[in-house]
């Protein structure tokens, strides 16, 4: 929890016959790093061969997708599982699996082929139901013959038992039929259809018996009768897209569950292959190699061990050790090991970046920092409560993935509680004072009230709170890296950079100093002080260039001219700079802190003097709930958003490098990439 | 009177956030090596296509998506002009004009099948999109019409009438709607100028600088089609090129008039303006029909060089509105590609060639 996991460097010989059954083992501990051995053993390379694995990467994991994107149409998402089952892992058949898939495309499209058609004639409906708009009275229609339109409109007459076969007929095409009256055994017919269809349509009137006939005077709420025609025929068809579209759900359904073995299968076919292609051979061997958390190393020895029956040899090496016999700067993985109540805060850190192999993980820092600031920047218990409750829902809602919306709403859980802490020892609750503050009342102090009692009399004492804070979070910022640069036996960098002990000796004696003036009516301390504090450790400065320039070795140097000299003069300004401007400018920066929690005060009391403006008490409550939901949803943001920058910026400047490369074991979690 | 920043901060975060969706090459890439076109769309269904997806899931026409869509984006854009006022505004109702016009080609372009080349329409007019853009387009009526004249009388109101009436005689002559089509061009990119003038200086200069582009890739691509496509003189042609373009003037378009290949015109104007985009020059197609795909691709190579040029300058001015503009045209028009290639069961390696 302190530093970054311990890791051990496994070099493994086995035979090629027990190729398979290493890599299933490989597969099921899933605690393997691999590097390709030729990287680090640059001897090996004209002596091994790269293993080539049987099948294609590529082609598995298009076929993949594939199936992915057919259950994501009936919400199964196979990525999302947590773990595959080494059991079930078979040879799998690549043209048989895109077979089953083509085979569920091609069913699939069918029914997009039969909606389209059922589409097509929705729109001649709609056509026609348009057309008939436009002419307005359909009675006029009949009577003019319009040469303007596309529907034939006409009116006739059908003997009665005629009529039900010639209806059927017509519902094969777009048309509205309606039977406007029957009498003398035929029914006078309405019939609207499109100009194209009088092919069809002309022949099955005469073979039902059609008569034109001019029936207008039937024709009374006509247009009423079409529009509900037109409308149950819609309806109809509609329906009927709808059921095709359940169908094809239906389809990818019922092959569920085939198509989520077959991706599991697949899935870990992948991260079998994989394993292989970091292997390299001989004529009758196989080496691999990689890294892995030194608690494994036994559980995954005895596994090979056990595997191969003894036929095989291994080596573990420590990083140090392992740079010492290359001769090369090896790049070992990190592993963040947290306890899982910390785990949003890991999120953060892994968010930034990774840290260097052996360094201090910053984690627990980061969990400390950052939740002091919310408090002080977000303090009120009823806020905070708020807060708590929606980080409670949103790990309900995200629990079974535990992922990076888990993590979230833990941490808007964690920044409720701490809210809740700070504003108990503040009093607020909701802006108000329901019980007395168990530290100071910051309400009062932001509204100009002066306490009798306490250390903080008014605002400015809040604003050198939260810079005194700001100095404790820079100080713990260089100690964690002087830990990081013993442990790398970086001395010179330790001694003499920014953030070594001479920067610290530097902002040390500007704290001091800083102090002294405000404290002493604007004087500065004595010339004895200002030559230890500040003098001294500027000069020291001015070590530094020539100092690395000379110790490099003779043929990486520059020439050395009069430049150089200029050169180092350059390089001692530009630090000094760095040194006391940063310094500065990230301890004021915390002032930020007191700023957002009297703005948090503030606005809850503009709210406040709202609502008393209001003219009923039902307005006034409206505009202190709308307020605090305002206030919460801001200033939740704002404190979360301004946490982060601190900790990223005026913490991490100060020890984190960000030059790790994340563990990434090859393991069966089923999403891994 | 708002600065720069008040006039366009809403809407820049807003487009840039549109932009930052737009599909990238790998993305594009995996959509052309889909097996097929239900699993092109499934592709579609977390991006900015996700209504298109929705309405082909339901209706299975890749058409009725194509209009979903299209109603997106004219509601977008309506959205761009409400967000902004004065002459800004007026520039992007200018910008929305394409989208009308293009709604009324799609109209004319139907009604003409349907009554000069006497064929049927029923099917593709429900493909037209209904609600108005700029102006009320009376489609129905319009389908209906009989002759140019009841076309230029429903659409008094507008602006088109004037121009259908100047055309009607030469589109029943020549039996082709390409005047009118041409015309139509040229009244968008003038209104567009005009808009232009009305702009802050650092807006017009962006905006004339990309509209001027548009319109050399609009010229050239008319003169190559005027010439090998519809053997008009250069005369004929030069009277139908747009003015105001960026680099290509009357000299380049007569030269690449009076080219026999002129690809290698186009590739030596690239190599001279834009030496960045030289990679991109690939051996050249033997016939008409692959030399103007060509050419098409390498503008639009332009364009979107142009476009990304505005984005890196000064980012609260005309010119997110516009790229906006451009890399949306240019990203519907390669999907819809690929879509209804896919439609066609045409293969991955034809659909990359072509695009």
């Amino acid at each position: 929890m302190m530093f970054t996991t311990r890791m051990k460097y496994l070099t493994a010989v086995v035979l090629d016959k027990d190729v398979e059954k290493v890599t299933r083992e490989l597969l099921s501990d899933g605690v393997l790093h691999f590097v390709n051995i030729t990287e680090v053993s640059s001897g090996l390379k004209s002596k091994v061969d790269t293993m080539v694995p049987e099948v294609s990467l590529n082609r598995i994991a298009e076929i993949k997708k594939r199936i992915e994107s057919f259950l994501n149409m009936i919400a199964v998402f196979p990525e999302k599982a947590k773990t595959l089952d080494i059991g079930t892992l078979t040879t799998v058949d690549l043209e048989q699996t895109e077979h089953e898939i083509d085979k569920l495309s091609e069913e699939v499209q069918g029914i997009r082929e039969r909606q389209k058609n059922i589409q097509q004639e929705i729109m001649k409906l709609e056509d026609i139901r348009r057309q008939i708009e436009l002419f307005g009275d359909i009675r006029s229609s009949i009577k003019a013959r319009s040469h303007y339109s596309f529907l034939n409109v006409q009116t006739g007459l059908v003997p009665v038992e005629r009529f039900p076969e010639l209806d059927t007929e017509l519902k094969t095409l777009p048309s509205v039929v309606l039977n406007l009256h029957t009498e003398h055994e035929k029914c006078s017919v309405l019939l609207i259809t499109m100009k194209r269809d009088d092919p069809k349509v002309d022949p099955l009137l005469a073979k039902y018996g059609w008569e034109d006939a001019e029936i207008t005077h039937e024709m009374t709420g006509v247009e009423d009768h079409v529009s509900v025609d037109l409308k149950g025929k819609l309806k109809a068809y509609a329906k009927e897209q709808r059921d095709l579209q359940e169908e094809s759900q239906v389809i990818i359904r019922k092959k569920s569950n085939m198509l989520q073995v077959l991706w599991a299968n697949l899935r870990m076919n992948e991260l079998y292959y994989r394993i292989q292609s970091y292997f390299s051979k001989t004529s009758r061997t196989v080496i691999f190699s990689g890294w892995l958390p030194a608690s494994k190393s036994g559980t995954l020895q005895k596994g090979i061990i056990k595997a191969t029956q003894g036929r095989c040899y291994m080596e573990w090496s420590d990083p140090e050790k392992l740079e010492k016999s290359e001769k090369i700067k090896v790049s070992v993985p990190v592993q963040l090991k947290n306890p899982r109540f910390l785990s949003p805060f890991q999120m953060l850190v892994t968010n930034y970046s990774i840290p260097e192999y052996g360094t201090v993980d910053p984690t627990p820092f980061v969990a400390v920092a950052y939740l002091i600031m919310f408090g002080l920047m977000f303090a009120d218990a009823g806020h905070g409560f708020v807060l708590m409750l929606l980080g409670v829902v949103g790990m309900f809602l995200y629990r079974g993935e535990r992922g990076d919306w888990f993590n979230l709403s833990k941490l808007v859980a964690y920044c409720g509680g701490v809210a809740i802490v700070f504003g108990v020892a503040f009093g607020a609750y909701f802006g108000h004072h329901w019980f007395p503050p168990l530290w100071f009342d910051y309400h009062a102090l932001v509204m100009g009230h002066t306490p009798q009692t306490g250390i903080i009399h008014d605002i400015y004492g809040i604003l050198l709170l939260t810079l005194y804070f700001g100095i404790v979070v820079i100080v713990v910022g260089l100690f964690l890296n002087w830990i990081n640069l013993v442990r790398r036996k970086r001395w010179l960098k330790l001694l003499l950079d920014k953030t070594g002990f001479l920067g610290a000796w530097a902002y040390g004696g500007g704290i001091y100093i800083g102090y002294y003036y405000m404290t002493q009516n604007n004087r500065l301390p004595d010339e004895t002080t200002l030559l230890y504090l500040a003098i001294i450790p500027m000069l020291l400065f001015l070590v530094k260039p020539p100092l690395l320039y000379f110790i490099k070795p003779k043929e990486s140097r520059h020439p050395f001219t009069v430049m150089t000299v200029v050169d180092f003069f350059m390089e001692w300004i530009v630090e000094l700079l760095e040194v006391f401007g940063g310094y500065l400018a990230n301890t004021l920066s915390f002032m930020r802190v007191a700023g957002l929690g009297i703005a948090h005060v503030s606005l809850l009391v503009a709210f406040k003097d709202i609502a008393d403006m209001a003219g009923s008490p039902v307005f006034s409550l409206i505009i202190i709930i709308a307020g605090n939901i305002l206030v919460i949803a801001l200033e939740g943001l704002s404190a979360g958003v301004q946490s982060l920058r601190l900790n990223y910026y005026e913490f991490f400047s100060k020890y984190f490098s960000g030059m790790g490369e994340a563990y990434s074991p090859v393991s069966l979690t089923a999403g891994q990439e | 009177m708002p600065g720069a920043l008040g006039t366009y901060a809403f809407i820049a975060a807003k487009l840039r956030t549109r932009l930052s969706k737009i599909l990238d090459r790998e993305f594009i890439d995996r959509l052309i090596a889909a097996p097929s076109l239900v699993e092109a769309m499934q592709l579609l269904r977390n991006t900015d296509f996700a209504g298109l997806e929705a309405v082909y899931e339901k209706t299975g026409d890749l058409k009725m998506g194509e209009l979903e869509f299209f109603r997106q984006e004219v509601s977008l854009f309506g959205e761009v002009v409400r967000s902004v006022s004065g002459q800004i505004a007026d520039f992007c109702r200018s910008l929305l004009l394409r989208y009308d016009m293009d709604n009324l080609r799609n109209i004319l372009r139907l009604w003409f099948d349907r009554v000069i080349r006497k064929r049927e329409i029923e099917e593709a007019s429900g493909y037209i999109y209904r609600n108005k853009i700029i102006y009320d387009l009376h489609i129905d009526e319009l389908l209906a019409s009989r002759s140019l004249e009841d076309i230029s009388g429903i659409l008094k109101k507008t602006p088109y009438a004037p121009l259908i009436k100047e055309q009607a005689e030469e589109i029943i002559q020549k039996n082709s709607l390409f005047s009118l089509e041409i015309a139509l061009d040229k009244y968008y990119y003038m209104q567009l100028l005009k808009q232009v003038d009305r702009l802050s200086t650092a807006d017009a200069a962006i905006a004339g600088r990309l509209i001027g582009v548009e319109i050399d890739m609009l010229n050239i691509n008319w003169i190559v089609r005027f010439k090998t496509l519809y053997n008009l003189s250069l005369e004929d042609s030069f009277s139908h090129i747009l003015p105001f373009g960026h680099s290509l003037r009357d000299k380049e378009l007569e030269a690449a008039f009076r080219a026999d290949d002129v690809t290698e015109l186009v590739t030596n104007f690239i190599k001279k303006k834009y030496a960045a985009l030289a990679p991109l020059i690939k051996i050249q197609g033997s016939d008409v029909q692959s030399r103007l795909a060509l050419i098409e691709r390498l503008l639009e190579e332009i364009m979107r060089y142009e476009v990304h040029r505005a984005l890196l300058g000064t980012p609260f001015t005309i010119g997110i509105i516009l790229a906006y503009f451009v890399l949306k045209k240019q990203e519907i028009k390669t999907v819809m590609t690929i879509l209804n290639a896919k439609l066609y069961g045409i293969d991955a390696e034809r659909i990359k060639s072509s695009l």
